[in-house]
């Protein structure tokens, strides 16, 4: 592989407005800072009919009645609180589907946070789950520009105030699971300002700690709630962001879960059907100091390039992004300051964060989605700033170095998504605005070789989560959540720098090892994993 | 400021068997705190024997252990008058002319019985606040601890910064020390843009003058700008090579960014300076620990956990050694101290976010 060290010197991205792109996060504040209205709300890069484009599909929060009343339905039948499906058209445009995709119904009482994409059911189409404060909905893709709300059937409503969640195959079976995160034990009958004169959102601890929730897929549209079964429900957290990787290598995925004003919780896959909460003993619990965090985002990819995956969360200002890096063995060791992440990070609160290479060095750059919690941060302290830029720091060996993102007006960010959108080999973002329209972030491009992979999983889960793949070095981990409430593209971005081969190594949950050698750059390429292991492996 | 009971010793040699009795009536109408009948038995001495100074003076006293300050003036005047240095009468005059807002008239009074802390807060009533600072001292001598002492010391102390750099800015408004003092207020009051052009002010006019190259460096620190904290604290090392805050603050300012090994130097020459304090031995042992010497890090943090047993610094020692432990494959180190850690986390002694820490409002 080969290294290009050169810092940009124009700005990564171009913010556009694609046409038909029409939506705004509605949010709703209200003077009585109800907790819910400064969380919202997850985007999702996916093709939903398979014609090669990433369609955008973006989570709405509702109208809040001020006062909030014991319980309120939060308008979601009128369209200006739909969630939203946006299809892309040839020409890059979108086209609003929402309806004719039967996705208008957002659930009586559900006020929206996140989404996850995963296809469940291994028919080819990608389905959504939503997460919401309320009811989580699964809608099934029905193939044919359609999808059906399958909650009851499948038994995943979940109920209270759900945030992240992702779809993964904890026990290898070839069958997408779901693991959803659970912020706390809040309603809107408890729901309270804090700060004082102030009026602020609450911290964290003023509400009751709950548990996240692990659906075992039963193969038949249903799923099973394991999360006392398997030791997810042992502990109590305050969780925002989740995001799947093996990081012991033992053939399992395991689970991250960054938590809000407590300890992180790594939930180790014992491979059979129960999980060890190990992240005090592994070293991924605290910051370096003993501290607990406000831990938010989370992403779980290889920054380093040694093929095991290290973990970034995202937190609030003075607290600085962790930076866990694996070391191997089951350990990871704290590295946010000589990766330059403490500097970068210390004034800002992040949320959804991604770990993509932008500029196709094969090195995976930083993105993070910025903004305060408080919406009046800026009048208590004013160093602080709610609106805010988002991050953009590219990798050179290892330390990551602020560059132009290309945004130059401060925004509240909370989700992001990060997907190729114009199929030019070279990662674009999505990001989520509170009160705002999204922001599309199209990659600047360059001259560096890239490879796209797509990975269809046969004895595996068709979308291949779990999936180990190197390529020229690098490793990247099949998933598709990502960050904060967000799920990207489930296309592995490889840059290659100015190689023009490359080489690919894939490890299927399955246990199947592929390699694919002198695989051509700058290509979209399907690989099919092999029914058996193939000769010599 | 009123003392109990100011012991008389009228000894009522010269009283009249008469007044001798209203005397004694006083005074244990007094001890009962029967305040009106002690004002009626001292009254009848005055009037009986009206040469009989300790009569006005327990008259007087009486008015003011009823808070009655403006009656007790009267009869101590007249006390004065018939015994000019009778300390009881002056002290008791100094406090009831000081409670009734005559600080001015109070201090003559109080310096003649030399009560320091009365006498400090008439000080600091008319302004005196350097002599206020002076006497509240030799009070606090005399009465460690006490709140009231303690409580006008600090206000005569801070009063008379204000009035020295009130003086300063009304004199000289665009000096390099008014603009430091601007920057040093803003800094307090958390506005850290108009600090942060104080004080660049301030050493636009004397590139050299003292602490302002520290004090604008906390500023960048504040506002999370390391790289220029990292320049004003390296420049401030350089002006004042023997401060040891400026080379812990160079070496902090250094690890933020992740500079280990710069900031290992200079935390290092922040404990030759200053041997032992907690806060370098820690962010010592952090930067070795980047650096990959984990036996300087154990060295550090071990020296740390000597000196404080108890502290958040204590448990981020222990939480450093067992991350340290664990690496190593010492299992069981780890463990004890990760209980060490765990311990020291309950209660009172948790460590708290840092963002709560420093922002109450989250």
């Amino acid at each position: 592989m080969t290294l290009v060290a050169a810092t940009p010197t124009v700005p990564v991205f171009e913010v556009t407005q694609p046409a038909g792109l029409k939506f705004v996060l509605e949010n709703s504040p209200t003077a009585q800072k109800h907790l819910i209205e400064t969380m919202p709300g997850g985007v999702a890069l996916f093709d939903y009919n398979n014609d090669g484009l990433l369609d955008i599909f973006l989570v709405n929060g509702g109208r809040i009645t001020s006062p909030l009343p014991a319980r309120d339905d939060f308008d979601r039948h009128d369209p200006r609180y739909w969630n939203r499906l946006f299809r892309q058209n040839k020409d890059g445009s979108f086209t609003d589907v929402t309806e004719q995709a039967g996705l208008a119904n957002a659930g009586d009482g559900n006020y929206g946070m996140g989404v996850a994409v995963g296809d469940y059911d291994n028919d080819g189409y990608p389905d959504l789950y939503v997460t919401n404060y309320g009811k989580n909905i699964l809608y099934h893709n029905n193939g044919d520009g359609t999808f059906t709300d399958v909650t009851a059937k499948a038994g995943v409503a979940g109920g209270g105030w759900s945030v992240s969640a992702g779809f993964f195959d904890y026990d290898n079976d070839g069958k997408l699971d779901l693991f959803v995160t659970r912020y706390m034990d809040w309603d809107t009958r408890r729901s309270k300002d804090c700060g004082g004169n102030f009026h602020t959102y609450c911290p964290p601890e003023e509400f009751p700690a709950t548990t996240n929730i692990l659906y075992h897929n039963n193969g038949d549209g249903t799923f099973t709630d394991v999360s006392q079964r398997s030791g997810i429900a042992a502990k109590k957290g305050r969780a925002l962001g989740v995001a799947f990787a093996d990081y012991d290598g033992d053939g399992f995925t395991d689970i991250f879960v960054s938590n809000d004003g407590m300890q992180q919780y790594l939930y180790h896959n014992n491979g059979n059907g129960t999980f060890s909460e190990v992240a005090l003993e592994a070293g991924t619990a605290l910051s370096e100091d003993g501290r607990r965090m406000s831990g938010m985002g989370v992403v779980f990819q290889d920054y380093d390039n040694d093929g095991r995956p290290d973990i970034m969360v995202t937190e609030l200002p003075r607290e600085i992004y962790s930076v866990y890096h694996n070391d191997g063995g089951g350990f990871f060791s704290y590295h946010s300051l000589d990766t330059g992440l403490g500097m970068l990070s210390s004034g800002s609160s992040g949320w959804s964060i991604g770990l993509e290479d932008f500029d196709n060095d094969g090195w995976k750059d930083l993105f993070v989605a910025q903004s305060h919690v408080l919406d009046n941060v800026d009048t208590i302290d004013p160093s602080l700033h709610y609106r805010d830029l988002p991050l953009v720091a590219m990798n050179r060996n290892n330390r990551f170095e602020k560059v132009d993102s290309g945004v130059t007006v401060p925004m509240a960010a909370r989700g992001a998504a990060f997907g190729d959108l114009n199929n030019d080999g070279w990662e674009d973002v999505v990001v989520t605005v509170l009160g705002d329209h999204p922001q599309v972030l199209m990659n600047r491009g360059g001259k560096l070789h890239w490879l796209v992979l797509s990975l269809r999983g046969t004895r595996s889960n068709r979308d291949g989560y779990g999936a180990r793949v190197q390529v020229n070095g690098q490793t990247r981990f099949v998933t598709s959540a990502v960050g904060y409430l967000s799920a990207s593209d489930k296309r592995l971005h490889f840059g290659l720098g100015t190689a023009e081969k490359a080489r690919v190594e894939i490890v299927w949950p399955s246990g199947i090892h592929q390699i694919l050698n002198d695989v051509h750059a700058d290509q979209f390429l399907e690989v099919r994993e092999p029914d058996k292991q193939e000769p010599g492996r | 400021m009123i003392p109990a009971v100011i012991l008389l010793w009228f000894a009522a040699l010269s009283l009249s068997p008469e007044a001798t009795q209203h005397m004694q009536a006083g005074i244990e109408a007094d001890k009962q705190r029967q305040f009106d009948v002690a004002i009626t038995e001292f009254k009848k001495v005055t009037e009986l024997d009206p040469s009989f100074a300790d009569g006005f003076v327990s008259l007087g006293q009486v008015y003011m252990e009823k808070h009655e300050f403006s009656s007790a003036v009267a009869p101590l005047k007249h006390a004065l008058e018939l015994s000019p240095d009778s300390p009881p009468a002056h002290q008791l005059m100094g406090y009831a002319l000081l409670v009734e807002g005559y600080a001015a008239q109070a201090i003559p009074h109080l310096e003649r019985v030399q009560d320091k802390t009365a006498l400090g807060v008439a000080e600091i009533e008319t302004g005196q606040f350097a002599d206020a600072v002076v006497n509240l001292q030799a009070a606090l001598a005399a009465h460690p601890n006490d709140p009231d002492v303690l409580y006008y010391l600090g206000r005569a102390s801070g009063l008379l910064s204000k009035q020295s750099i009130d003086t300063l800015l009304a004199g000289y408004p665009d000096s390099a020390r008014a603009h430091q003092a601007m920057g040093e207020n803003y800094f307090v009051l958390r506005q850290m843009p108009n600090a942060e052009k104080e004080y660049e002010d301030a050493l636009r006019l004397r590139p050299d003058v003292p602490e302002v190259h520290l004090e604008l460096g906390q500023v960048y620190a504040g506002s999370f700008q390391w790289d220029k904290a990292e320049e004003e604290f390296r420049a401030q090392a350089k002006l004042q090579p023997g401060n040891a805050e400026a080379a812990y603050r160079l070496g902090e300012a250094l690890l933020e960014q992740g500079k280990a090994k710069d900031a290992r130097t200079e935390l290092l020459r922040a404990d030759k300076l200053m041997p032992d304090m907690p806060e370098t031995l820690y962010s010592l042992g952090k930067a070795d620990s980047l650096e990959g010497d984990a036996a300087a890090a154990e060295k550090e943090w071990t020296k740390l956990l000597t000196i404080e047993k108890e502290s958040p610094l204590a448990a981020q020692a222990h939480f450093g050694l067992a991350s340290l432990y664990r690496k190593q494959g010492k299992t069981v180190a780890a463990q004890h101290e990760m209980q060490e850690f765990q311990r020291l986390q309950t209660g009172a002694n948790a460590l708290p976010t840092p963002e709560k820490q420093e922002t109450p409002h989250r």
